[in-house]
């Protein structure tokens, strides 16, 4: 469908104006939330996705998009709720203790708002009792660690602990990022999985869950 | 006087390859302090600076420790700082932005290093260390560049979004940031001192290299050739992550030396940065010093060493080492750099 087309190429373009008139229209037409969501947004942040991977946009061009991502949704989501759509999932994230960065972590969540998933973000220096806490009232199916400092990347390794601790390891998976970490340091404090970019961490996200596209 | 690090920069052959890990909040952990104690106190400063030097003896001192903030605290900005040994890094969240609910620049006053903020504790610890070492070993004050204090100033979010929608405003911004940089460089520059400049955010990881270009150049190469009109002789531009698609403009800023950070591209800037011949630093990655053992460590800085085809202007650092990275970890470096042998540079 054209204006589907469209709608993806308006976002990511990063022409929210465009999108939201796009987006009503299409509810207008009765054409259902879900396919919108599917066939528009995510397809137009999937296409951001690929360009961010092969260094064609960078950070405030995403940004842009994923403002006119987050206007879109904000019409959507009512009419997807009355709907009873389902995410793909759930994503518990937050910046480690001791660390206030907090654009990477924002860039993952954009990224994986944008491919389908529901995004519960605790914000930045986060201990790792309240991310105890957070997994047992939000019940996510991953959680995304991010730090950026080499000093609070040490925090990830606790905050994986103290969910083992505290039974809650079975349930989910951890992944983690950021600037100074890596994939043995990921190995080495026993995370699920980690990602360089936020475009990788929607890979992996998937692949963890089992979700083929 | 230790001469290696400005022979380095003047791509005159040093007798061994400079060292300069970078060691910001890990200069706490000398002095068995915490990050907070000592970025707040101008004694412990410089007993954590006579530390690092004396426990790691690199061929460079940088007096900074959470070196983006101080700017952008002295203007206004606020800084959660951690008590209790809580050994974590004072940073600026985006709530302690100053322009995190405005757009106005005309309402930001210019500090004053003598009395704004931490600005004139940092100066204090540069005269003492003038005193004390003025004469061993080069020394910088660490100063934010334009873009990474207007992220700071900004958000650093709002500050990448209104690149794309208020480019005026940016321009704006900056220039103001341009001058807070010139005012904090002066005071180190009187103190006796060099200057060192950091701009991460600027990094092409982040920021397009024609946005670069376009906003972030015109101000950096003004602070430059203003520290140099103020009698700097040398001014190492700071930018981490690959700037290697970056590396005509970094070089066009007029910075004489330049970073190579762990994902870029070292044979590249061996080339473009041997043809201007401007000094480059090399970067270990940071991780390898919590991870690896000191004969991994030592066996990574071989390669390097051995990247660097015995260009002069080479020198090894490190990625911000962690506070509590192990000194043997950062010995081991040393230890390859003095069993690396060199062929003599051409002409010498």
């Amino acid at each position: 469908m054209k204006e589907l087309q469209d709608l993806a190429l308006y976002l990511e373009q990063g022409q929210a104006q465009k999108v939201i008139a796009l987006t009503e229209q299409l509810l207008a037409a009765s054409i259902s939330p879900q396919r919108i969501l599917n066939d528009g947004l995510i397809a137009g942040m999937a296409a951001v996705g690929e360009k961010m991977r092969n260094g064609d946009m960078y950070l405030p061009e995403v940004l842009q998009s994923a403002g006119a991502m987050q206007a879109s949704l904000k019409i959507l989501k009512p009419h997807l709720a009355r709907e009873g759509a389902q995410s793909r999932g759930r994503v518990l994230m937050g910046t480690v203790k001791g660390d206030m960065h907090d654009i990477g972590k924002n860039l993952v969540g954009i990224m994986l708002q944008g491919a389908g998933f529901e995004i519960v973000d605790l914000g930045v220096n986060i201990p790792p009792e309240k991310f105890v806490e957070a997994i047992k009232t939000h019940q996510p199916s991953i959680v995304a660690l991010s730090a950026m400092l080499t000093t609070t990347m040490l925090n990830m390794k606790s905050t994986i602990d103290s969910v083992r601790l505290a039974g809650l390891s079975s349930y989910v998976k951890i992944i983690i990022g950021g600037a100074p970490v890596n994939q043995g340091y990921a190995d080495q404090i026993g995370a699920d999985g980690y990602a360089r970019d936020a475009v990788l961490a929607v890979d992996k996200v998937k692949q963890l869950l089992g979700i083929s596209a | 006087m230790n001469t290696r690090y400005e022979q380095a920069l003047n791509c005159q052959q040093p007798d061994r390859v400079p060292f300069l890990p970078a060691i910001y909040e890990h200069k706490a952990w000398f002095v068995g302090k915490t990050p907070s104690d000592v970025c707040r106190d101008p004694k412990l400063l410089t007993a954590a600076l006579l530390a690092e030097y004396e426990r790691v003896k690199p061929d460079a001192l940088t007096i900074g420790v959470d070196i983006y903030n101080v700017e952008a605290e002295a203007v206004g900005c606020k800084v959660t700082y951690y008590d209790e040994g809580n050994n974590s890094v004072p940073s600026i969240g985006h709530e302690g932005a100053i322009l995190q609910g405005s757009d106005d620049v005309t309402s930001l006053r210019l500090p004053d290093p003598r009395m704004d903020g931490r600005m004139p504790l940092f100066i204090e610890a540069a005269k003492a260390m003038v005193k004390i070492l003025g004469k061993e070993i080069p020394l910088r004050g660490a100063v934010s560049g334009p873009f990474s204090l207007a992220a700071h100033l900004a958000g650093p979010q709002k500050l990448f979004l209104l690149t794309m929608m208020q480019p005026g405003i940016v321009k704006e911004l900056l220039g103001f940031a341009a001058e807070v940089i010139k005012l904090y460089g002066n005071a180190f520059i009187e103190a006796g001192c060099g200057v060192v400049m950091f701009d991460s955010f600027a990094s092409s990881d982040l920021l397009p290299p024609e946005m670069y270009r376009e906003l972030v150049l015109p101000p950096t190469r003004g602070i430059v050739d203003h520290f140099h009109q103020k009698g700097a002789r040398n001014i190492p531009l700071i930018i981490g992550g690959n700037t290697t698609s970056l590396l005509e403009a970094y070089l066009g800023t007029g910075a004489n030396n330049i970073l190579c950070d762990v994902k870029a591209d070292p044979q590249e800037f061996l080339k473009r940065c041997s043809a201007m011949k401007k000094a480059f630093r090399r970067n270990l990655d940071s991780a390898l010093f919590l991870e690896s053992s000191p004969a991994d460590i030592k066996n990574r800085a071989m390669r390097s060493l051995e990247e660097s085809n015995s260009y002069p202007g080479y020198i090894l650092g490190t990625g911000v080492l962690a506070y509590g990275t192990p000194l043997t970890h950062i010995a081991a470096v040393r230890e390859a750099i003095d069993e690396y042998e060199r062929a003599p540079a051409a002409g010498q």
